[in-house]
């Protein structure tokens, strides 16, 4: 299962961070300020972020905004990468299934 | 709004931050962007304590390394964009995109230094597409940076540098590392890494090779298995592991698109990493104002890339200025001699000799034979650097074209007017020791003494180097047997400039489900398919099948299509046209565009 | 080497008149392109097919051409992504408006069918467009788009199964005239004789002439075009305005493809693109199709308008040289008409003159009396 590193023996404890709240598929979840949105849904255990058009599953791959494996909808608008997209309070995320809908 | 900077570094990494110190000590104005959101590149992701000597940090840790780079930087008056992608430099700009404002704008540099580094290659087998198939940079940032392991059980590929770091680091993290698998017979990284983590209880298994990841939405385990001397895998030799994450650390590329976009020369120089730009021994392009340095420039390791990066800001500086920095600069110059010369570094000597520039080997004793022979005729290459007592090459040879120089304990040379490639010494050598080689047209030769099942003429393989990593993509051009002494001698077309890195080859697995354009869901087989269909340019492959349209740009697959292209073809990767870098590097919203250009007019 | 027909450029012209050579029974022609299939302005443009022209000349081709997309993957045998989802032409001037109205009497007399549409009626039918300013719209719905490059390899695939040679990267460096009659040509793959030689050759037209010595009235100007991310297919046509000067469509695979001309851009071969063509094209774009402002740009890229002076295609067989015929100048508009042009420009050379399309006015003499302005044009 995925979890937090509390403390490392060389990176020592984690400093106190303060505890966000959002929601994925409709479920809320929480996370730590300065968590992507990539790290808060591993801390939950959640690594399928989405489907392919062919529906295979997807996770994130690089990490660092790269690749464009970890494609999510907040708020609404499809195509934002959790990787690098930090999460906030209220945000609303969703599984993205292949192409993401038109929103203006 | 468009910003004018003296100096423009692109990268945060050591070698950026090296090189922006560099050119500030002079009192020049100094941008560096960066994508990451803290400074140092992969440095703060670092937790182990890096080599080199104490000028360079040697027993300092990577995260801290950055620290004090920065934090150097920054006194000198350095200035920062971090979470900012150099998102094209066009024809008219440089074009930077602001992650959190959303605003893409442009920036006006006198000089550039790009110091862009690498992405990870990726590799094909079974299902490597499911959530929990994860880059080993992607694995590092998730645990030290953002603190979150993405996994409890891990299997790692690849038993480098990065391969055997990432075990220790994920261990140090409270994971296990169920196994490190290798296909090569030997650990490619320092074996004190190795040690490190053998002496934790990881297995290093050697001659071993991920083939499937267990799972329907994510992963669950994976197949692993011996391979043969062939690196084929061995039936029945399968073993289901029981991991939820699966780690690849199966190497770098430098990542040119920027230097490309510059207007810097490109060259496939695949001991430097592949495609890199050209540079001379300042770290200039063959851009006047363009200088590079780091992993970009060559796939090596921090303490270089610092060094690269100083050279590079020096030179900058001393433009920028007119100061005589000649002093600051043979100094690092000389340091970077003195990184170079031992083993590990002899790759990136061969790539650098190739662009000109040379650096010396020495401080252990060598007396090689450098000449490598007329180039295109067929002739022999003798790899045998140890002092052993053995000479049948020297008595089996009958024209007389070797010698191990009187005493039997001699490292053999070859007389290359006397040479005429009848290929004797190649099957009578114990060590295996001795290849032919012949630069053709459009490919080259390359005969392998070989003592298994043989392969089939005209049979497509993947080429090995002597690490057992794959380069390329060859085929089988005819088989000399020897039934009597069993050394047979297997010729290989292979991509041209491979002569001496491949030793080896290995079948191709055929296999729908192989992902080769993650973007766009492209396999191997279609991209054969249409190859055999006479798409046979990669410009030509990107229109047919999308490969590399998607948002990554072709960073994932671009290579390996390459790779595949030249196998189906016989051109050397060399001579194909890599394709177009297209900007922008990262995909930018509309919105961040119309942001950045209404605080223009304000 | 010899060959009857040889034809200079591996774009979709030069394609399409292999195609129809070979389906006329020629099959002694080989294509020589100097870099790889559709690498020039077919391969960089946006794909779209229209009928609706202000000139007669240019709807009769177009409508001809869109006759054959109908039937291509039967025909030629490659999914081409052809998609008949119409063409939004939007007016933002009072001249314009009036222009189009004749246009759109003299369409309709060639049997083409169009709407001519209120601002209201378009936002009532399209909600997601930003009608501000729109003075008035047409839309043809049998107008549409495909994908330049399949087009372009499924005629060069269908004209190789005839047995039509196609010369990738091969260059041709000069041509050979014998007593005003083209010999043959010299490529970096050696002289190949012909009886016939076409140029096809598209942004490199003019060069190509000037080898022969003749003089083709084109120049060569940078067009930037980009495209973004994927989303849901939901935009079935193109939309386009002169005044407003702009283009978009949504490919099939559910990324925009758009763009814009630039008056200043000078005559040339030039592949770069500008970053001032990015905010241009933001600010204007996002204003009109306000779901675009969440999208992100992944690829831009060039290619050149091989211009004429009345931006209507060069079509014929020259008048100096009798075996030489041409097929350029298409300003921009090539791909669509290449079928129509394709058909015609093979009808020439394997009967002695056209049976399906009248192309008599569109040849380079035309000049010389005047020219009519095709006003159609982004």
């Amino acid at each position: 299962m995925p979890r937090r590193v509390a403390s490392h023996p060389i990176l020592g404890k984690m400093e106190e961070k303060q505890e966000i709240e959002f929601e994925f598929e409709g479920q809320r979840l929480k996370a730590l300020k300065g968590d992507t949105i990539a790290s808060a849904l591993i801390d939950n255990g959640i690594d399928i972020f989405g489907f392919t058009d062919s529906g295979k599953p997807r996770g994130f791959f690089c990490a660092i905004g790269k690749c464009s494996s970890c494609l999510v909808i907040v708020n609404g608008v499809p195509n934002i990468r959790a990787c690098i997209t930090l999460v906030e309070n209220g945000m609303k995320v969703e599984r993205q299934k292949g192409k993401g809908n038109p929103v203006w | 709004m468009v910003k004018k900077v003296q100096a423009l570094v692109i990268g945060a990494g050591p070698a950026g931050l090296c090189g922006a110190i560099a050119i500030a000590e002079s009192g020049v104005d100094v941008l560096v962007v960066d994508e990451g959101i803290k400074p140092g590149g992969q440095l703060p992701k670092q937790t182990h304590k890096f080599f080199g000597h104490e000028g360079f940090f040697a027993s300092t840790r990577g995260f801290e390394i950055g620290e004090i780079l920065y934090q150097k930087a920054i006194d000198l008056g350095v200035k920062f964009q971090m979470k900012t992608t150099v998102s094209g430099i066009y024809e008219d700009g440089i074009v930077v995109y602001e992650r959190d404002n959303e605003k893409a704008y442009d920036i006006n540099a006198d000089f550039l230094l790009i110091a862009t580094g690498a992405s990870e290659r990726f590799i094909s087998f079974k299902k490597n597409f499911l959530p929990g198939v994860y880059g080993a940079g992607a694995v590092q940032t998730l645990m030290n940076q953002y603190r979150v392991l993405p996994g409890q059980d891990f299997l790692i590929v690849g038993a480098g540098n990065i391969g055997l770091i990432v075990a220790y680091q994920l261990l140090q993290a409270g994971a296990n590392v169920k196994a490190i698998v290798e296909a090569s017979d030997k650990v490619g990284g320092y074996l004190v890494h190795a040690n490190k983590v053998k002496r934790m209880g990881v297995p290093i298994l050697l001659k071993h090779t991920i083939v499937e990841a267990i799972g329907e939405e994510k992963v669950r385990g994976a197949v692993i298995s011996e391979v043969d001397e062939r690196f084929k895998p061995i039936k029945g030799t399968e073993k289901e592991l029981v991991v939820d994450t699966i780690c690849l650390a199966v190497g770098l590329q430098p990542s040119v698109e920027l230097a490309a976009q510059a207007g810097a020369k490109i060259e496939y120089i695949p001991e430097l990493g592949g495609y890199v730009p050209f540079r001379d021994e300042n770290m200039k392009t063959s851009v006047d104002n363009v200088y590079i340095a780091g992993d970009l420039a060559s796939i090596e390791e921090a303490s270089t890339a610092m060094i690269e990066g100083y050279i590079a800001g020096y030179n900058i500086a001393q433009k920028i200025t007119g100061k005589d920095l000649s002093e600051k600069i043979n100094k690092m110059k000389k340091e970077l001699e003195e990184f170079r010369k031992g083993p590990f570094s002899t790759k990136v000597r061969n790539g650098l000799k190739k662009f000109g520039v040379n650096f010396p080997e020495g401080g252990f004793r060598t007396e090689k034979q450098e000449n490598t022979g007329p180039t295109g005729k067929l002739r022999v290459k003798i790899e045998c650097p140890q002092n052993i007592p053995c000479n049948p090459c020297e008595t089996s040879c009958p024209t007389g074209a070797i010698s191990v120089g009187g005493n039997i304990n001699g490292i053999p040379h070859v007389d290359y007017e006397k040479c005429i490639g009848c290929g004797v010494c190649v099957m009578k050598c114990p060590g295996l020791a001795i290849f032919l080689i012949q630069e053709q047209e459009k490919y080259s030769i390359i005969g392998i003494p070989y003592e298994f099942e043989l392969p089939e003429i005209n049979e497509k393989v993947l080429l090995q180097n002597k690490n057992g990593e794959i380069v390329g993509e060859g085929e089988v051009e005819k088989v000399v047997r020897n039934n009597r002494g069993k050394t047979h001698i297997v010729f290989l077309k292979i991509p041209k400039g491979l002569e001496n890195e491949v030793r080896h080859f290995s079948k191709i697995s055929l296999e729908d489900e192989e992902i080769v354009c993650r973007c766009e869901e492209v396999t191997r087989s279609k991209i054969e398919e249409a190859i055999d269909n006479g798409f046979t340019d990669f410009e030509e492959l990107r229109r047919y099948l999308r490969i590399s349209m998607g948002p990554c740009g072709g960073r994932v697959c671009r290579l390996q299509t390459l790779s595949i292209i030249s196998m189906k073809t016989g051109i050397p990767i060399s001579e194909l046209e890599p394709g177009r870098f297209r900007p922008p590097t990262i995909p930018i919203p509309f919105k961040a565009i119309i942001k950045g250009d209404e605080e223009n007019e304000i | 080497m010899k060959y009857k027909v040889c034809i200079i450029g591996g774009g979709v012209i030069g394609t399409a008149i292999a195609y129809f050579l070979g389906k006329m029974g020629e099959t002694s022609v080989a294509i020589f392109e100097k870099r790889y299939l559709s690498s020039g302005a077919t391969g960089r443009c946006g794909g779209g097919i229209r009928q609706q022209w202000s000139t007669e000349a240019n709807v009769k081709l177009a409508m001809r051409s869109v006759e054959f997309f109908k039937k291509f993957k039967e025909e030629v045998g490659m999914d081409i992504e052809y998609k008949q989802g119409g063409y939004l032409l939007l007016s933002y001037s009072e001249e314009e408006a009036e222009q189009f109205e004749k246009n759109v009497k003299m369409q309709r007399e060639q049997g083409l069918e169009v709407e001519i549409l209120s601002p209201k009626m378009v936002k009532e039918r399209y909600p997601y467009i930003n009608t501000d300013g729109v003075v008035l719209a047409t839309f043809c719905p049998t107008d549409g788009h495909a994908n330049p490059h399949k087009t372009t390899f499924g005629y060069a695939k269908a004209a190789e199964s005839k047995g039509i040679n196609i010369y990738t990267h091969t260059e041709v460096n000069g041509i050979d005239i014998e007593n005003g009659k083209i010999k043959g040509i010299q490529t970096s793959r050696g002289y190949f004789e012909c009886d016939v030689l076409v140029n096809a050759a598209g942004a490199w037209s003019k060069e190509i002439g000037k080898m022969a010595g003749i003089d083709f009235p084109t120049e060569s100007y940078r067009h930037q075009i980009f495209v973004t991310e994927p989303l849901k297919y939901f935009f079935p046509f193109m939309a386009i305005s002169f005044s407003g000067n702009f283009y978009i469509r949504q490919a099939l695979h559910g990324q925009f493809i758009m763009g814009q001309g630039d008056k200043d851009e000078k005559p040339g071969i030039n592949e770069n693109v500008t970053f001032k063509f990015e905010k241009e094209m933001a600010k204007k774009m996002v204003k009109i199709f306000p779901f675009l402002n969440n999208l992100r740009i992944l690829r831009h890229w060039s290619g050149e308008y091989n211009m004429s002076p009345d931006a209507q295609p060069i079509l014929g067989k020259s008048s100096e040289i009798e075996n030489f015929y041409y097929a350029i100048g298409f300003s921009g508009h090539g791909f669509m008409l290449a079928p129509a042009v394709g058909e015609a420009i093979a009808e020439m050379i394997v009967f002695g003159k056209t049976l399906h399309s009248d192309i008599s006015y569109l040849d380079k003499e035309r000049f010389k009396k005047g020219i009519i302005q095709e006003k159609n044009v982004v």
